[in-house]
């Protein structure tokens, strides 16, 4: 059943990134750019209202039976639906980061002589992941959780390993309440690390 | 007769070497007007605190009248409803409108129906000169109006006394003045109050005594001419030179 | 091309309402277990911080699915008492919820707190009416966003329910995509429903905040 364990990871990790790797530009265009702000909007909303679930058996399921490439892997689906997920809750962290660091750094930034970009990369990406850490905290430990409705498409991750130990032991109690401990362990410390390790940096940075 | 408000070797101290309030005695009469003031730090705002049963005293006795609130089984509570506060930073309840805030311990302490409170609720708000605002939130609100509403809100419920701790040191110098005036007026009406500020000009006005309180301890007591003239103790003098020079540097 | 879902329309009805009826019953009754449990922690005494804490911990830290499976499968096998599926639905999404607002809750009363409480204190009003009448109605009011965010968690993970036999709008739509074989379309509509009610929600929720809002506070995210 632990090996369930690294697969969950993966999927919670990569799903992480691929947010983070959308989440984090579509914050910046949604502060500084009015036109498309709008669109990062729709895609907010619609992460925001349709449960992964619900996504996750329509790529596979339905998309997938046109476009069994990409689609009809469970594990590049699940990570899809997870990543965008992701990348709009991640957009929201982010926007609210960029609020707390404060247009003024910005304007430092361009009074020195910097591109508007140029500075979003020097001075406020920096800076928005110090103010981040708690978000992003939770964003992991959520990833984590939901990373269970992989179950649901077959995948060997935690949930789905402890359901097929009771199938074999007709232990309804010790699988469940392993997986339970184990999702504890994999959330709780490392949400609380990156808290602190956040407030500790925003200390020592005057923030 | 008792007096309106009595303590009697009071006691608080925090965490073993932190003497706030160091075997204090004092008291106060009907209608006197009583001011305490000395270097920050002194614990001042502790005593007052006690006075007012907000926190709690570690030895000593309290007396509101003759009633005894240090005794266990005391309640609290109404015991608090007998005396006014004001707070330095005012803590008016951010969701009520100035209205509401006068109000709310009327209807729910006093128990009164709900137009009586409002009508003795607007009457305060009279007699600080902020009717107008009735029903304004206090973030609409400037910071002496704000603490006028504060001033309203203690005076509802008719208290026996009203404990002002440092009413004005957290407002801007502008806003001071109507302070100072609604706190004149409440003077000049009777009301028994004891009162922590370093508003000089205002205590030598309307104060019937000050005491200089420094380091947990009431240090000197006197009438205000007594402090401005001749005070006795090296502490006092020392404190007082630093105040004058100051207000005359202004 | 939507036309085959008008038959089903029953079954989706039937499913979104009780969709419906979970996401209500958990957020409420979440909302009142929550204050409780915020309470406690603060007033309660070590002991109670404690146990509130290992509450909050289990409930917070694992996947809502192995929730509802321990509640549904492990519990009766231990206390032999056979639980009828919808009541581990309602109760599990219920507790889930209150682990989940107790933390809001919790932030939103200490941004309120100690001042507060001092001044209600000073006008004779007891420690329970203070909280009643200045504590509780100022936090609730700064919690409305981060209580419509929950409201949406909550409803998206309602989509479990299907896993352990009761019969909600995803349920509905595995039943509409396993009988007409029109998978896709049938997603898409279960989807576009879910996508109306909250945002329905959310939006009712943003105006209430809107007219409610204390001017001069907001709970820092």
């Amino acid at each position: 059943m632990l090996g369930g364990v690294t697969t969950t990871l993966a999927i919670s990790i990569i799903s992480l990134l691929l947010g983070l790797i959308i989440g984090l530009p579509l914050a910046f265009i949604r502060s500084y750019e009015k036109n498309f702000g709008f669109l990062v909007d729709i895609f907010e909303k619609i992460f925001r209202g349709i449960p992964e679930l619900v996504l996750m058996l329509m790529f596979y399921f339905g998309v997938g039976l046109f476009f069994p490439f990409p689609f009809g892997n469970a594990f590049f689906t699940v990570v899809f639906v997870l990543g965008l997920r992701s990348a709009a809750n991640q957009s929201q962290i982010f926007r609210g980061a960029i609020r707390g660091v404060g247009e003024e750094q910005m304007v430092a930034g361009t009074s020195l002589g910097f591109s508007k970009w140029h500075a979003i990369v020097r001075i406020m990406i920096p800076q928005v992941f110090v103010f981040s850490t708690p978000g992003l905290g939770s964003e992991y430990a959520l990833l984590v959780k939901d990373s269970s409705y992989a179950f649901v498409l077959g995948i060997p991750e935690i949930m789905k390993n402890a359901d097929l130990v009771r199938a074999n032991t007709y232990d309804f109690v010790t699988p469940y309440l392993a997986a339970a401990l184990l999702y504890i362990l994999l959330t709780f410390p490392i949400a609380a690390y990156f808290d602190t390790w956040g407030s500790k940096r925003k200390k020592k940075l005057g923030l | 007769m008792a007096y309106v408000m009595e303590c009697k070797h009071l006691w608080k101290i925090y965490e073993q070497h932190l003497f706030a309030v160091k075997d204090v005695s004092m008291h106060i009469e009907k209608g006197e007007i009583k001011l305490i003031f000395g270097p920050s730090g002194s614990g001042k705002s502790t005593l007052l605190r006690c006075l007012a049963m907000l926190t709690p005293s570690d030895k000593g006795e309290i007396f509101l009248g003759d009633q005894c609130l240090t005794k266990p089984g005391v309640d609290l509570n109404k015991a608090r409803a007998r005396i006014g506060f004001v707070f330095q930073h005012i803590y008016l309840f951010r969701h009520l409108t100035a209205l509401g805030n006068v109000e709310l311990a009327l209807r729910y302490v006093l128990k009164m129906p709900k137009e009586k409170a409002r009508e003795q609720a607007l009457q305060s708000l009279r007699e600080v000169k902020m009717e107008e605002w009735a029903h304004h939130y206090p973030a609409q609100l400037s910071g002496g109006q704000q603490q006028r509403v504060g001033i309203a809100r203690a005076l509802a419920r008719n208290p026996d006394i009203i404990l002002l701790d440092e009413p004005t040191s957290a407002l801007d110098p502008e806003l001071i003045g109507e302070v100072i005036d609604t706190l004149r007026d409440l003077a000049k009406e009777g009301t028994t109050m004891l009162i922590v500020s370093h508003e000089m000009s205002f205590a030598r006005e309307v104060a019937d005594e000050m005491m200089f309180y420094d380091e947990g301890t009431i240090v000197e007591t006197g009438p205000p001419e007594h402090f401005f003239n001749s005070p006795k103790s090296e502490r006092a003098k020392k404190f007082m030179t630093r105040l004058i020079k100051r207000t005359h540097r202004e | 091309m939507f036309e085959f879902i008008a038959e089903y329309i029953p079954t989706i009805i039937d499913g979104l309402i009780l969709t419906i009826e979970v996401t209500l019953f958990g957020i409420f009754a979440g909302l009142g277990l929550g204050t409780l449990l915020a309470i406690g922690d603060k007033y309660g005494g070590k002991v109670v911080s404690s146990i509130i804490r290992i509450y909050v911990e289990f409930f917070r830290g694992s996947p809502i699915l192995i929730q509802l499976f321990i509640s549904q499968y492990a519990l009766p096998t231990l206390t032999h008492i056979p639980i009828n599926p919808y009541i581990t639905g309602f109760a599990v999404f219920a507790l889930n919820s209150a682990a989940y607002q107790k933390g809001y809750i919790k932030g939103a009363m200490e941004t309120v707190f100690e001042d507060q409480m001092m001044a209600g204190l000073s006008t004779g009003m007891s420690n329970w009416q203070t909280i009643r009448h200045v504590i509780l109605p100022q936090t609730f009011r700064i919690m409305i966003p981060a209580w419509s965010n929950e409201f949406c968690s909550l409803t998206k993970s309602t989509a479990v329910l299907g896993l352990i036999g009761i019969l909600d709008l995803t349920g509905a739509g595995k039943t509409m995509a396993g009988q007409t074989y029109r998978v896709l379309e049938t997603w898409i509509v279960i989807a576009v429903i879910y996508l109306a009610w909250i945002t329905l929600f959310t939006k009712i929720a943003d105006i209430i905040y809107e007219k409610k809002k204390i001017p001069g506070i907001e709970l820092s995210a």
